[in-house]
């Protein structure tokens, strides 16, 4: 499909999520509590956007390959081995502002 | 943009109602984040009756890998609206995460501190999708913001002087 608005309603229905390494989509996948493969084509992309797919395969959180491997991938794949992704924390930066505002 | 829009919505999502008047100010080329915008406040406006909020637009500083010494130039461009529209709103606290947009809004600010107008602490987010390395606008604000907020522990290793409060989107 070419660009629907917004792919919430795929996610949720999803068993399993490949996507390219983009912050919003690995995020957005993580959040939703889908397993996810992150392939990548570091011949395409800038290196910082590779960043974060790599910290989160390294944490454990999703599968990472690129084109090439990608059916070897989801071949060989065990699932069962991907930890659950923690939300972020924005109520620790409300509590930090607070402080340095002077709102106690 | 896009992923900035969501991370600053999230760094607002826990605030108390003292942090009022919202002033957001994006790039006139962004075409989503004003949708994002509004409906954050909608719903914010549902809990806090007096929920209060203004959206501006500047022009948009530099385009992705835009050469530097052009992206001097269309920065010094968009500092001509920045300045005069930050000195109309008189922040207390300015709070960014990384567009380009945000720089030319904390050179206004620098600005006004240095003329003696007016005081705003400068309050930098570096995006949760930088684990490594710091975007360009994190790299010039690291000296010029009062707090530079990093999200991995790589980066508050590199520059000591960040507050590293783990992730917080």
């Amino acid at each position: 499909f070419r660009f629907k608005d917004s792919l919430a309603e795929d996610l949720r229905r999803a068993d399993l999520v490949i996507s390219h390494a983009g912050a919003g989509s690995c995020l957005e996948t993580l959040e939703e509590g889908k397993p996810l493969i992150v392939v990548t084509n570091e011949k395409l992309m800038n290196n910082h956007q590779l960043e974060l797919a790599k910290q989160l395969h390294r944490d454990g959180h999703v599968l990472y390959c690129n084109c090439s491997t990608l059916v070897e991938t989801l071949q060989s794949m065990d699932l069962s081995t991907l930890k659950p992704y923690p939300p972020g924390q924005p109520e620790k930066f409300a509590v930090f502002l607070d402080k340095v505002v002077g709102f106690q | 943009t896009g992923g900035h829009t969501t991370e600053i919505l999230r760094l607002l999502s826990c605030l108390s109602e003292s942090y009022s008047p919202r002033h957001y100010i994006f790039a006139d080329s962004d075409k989503m984040s004003e949708a994002k915008i509004r409906s954050f406040e909608q719903k914010r406006a549902e809990t806090f009756s007096n929920s209060q909020f203004t959206l501006d637009r500047i022009p948009r500083s530099r385009e992705v890998r835009q050469s530097w010494t052009s992206s001097v130039v269309t920065t010094l461009y968009s500092l001509l609206y920045s300045l005069p529209l930050t000195y109309r709103l008189k922040p207390d606290l300015i709070l960014c995460n990384g567009p380009g947009t945000c720089v030319p809004v904390c050179i206004s600010a620098l600005l006004l501190r240095l003329l003696g107008i007016k005081r705003a602490i400068i309050v930098y987010v570096e995006s949760i999708c930088r684990v490594e390395t710091l975007s360009l606008s994190g790299k010039i604000l690291y000296y010029f913001s009062d707090y530079f907020i990093v999200q991995w522990p790589d980066l508050k290793e590199k520059y000591p002087k960040s507050v590293y409060l783990g992730r917080i989107v």
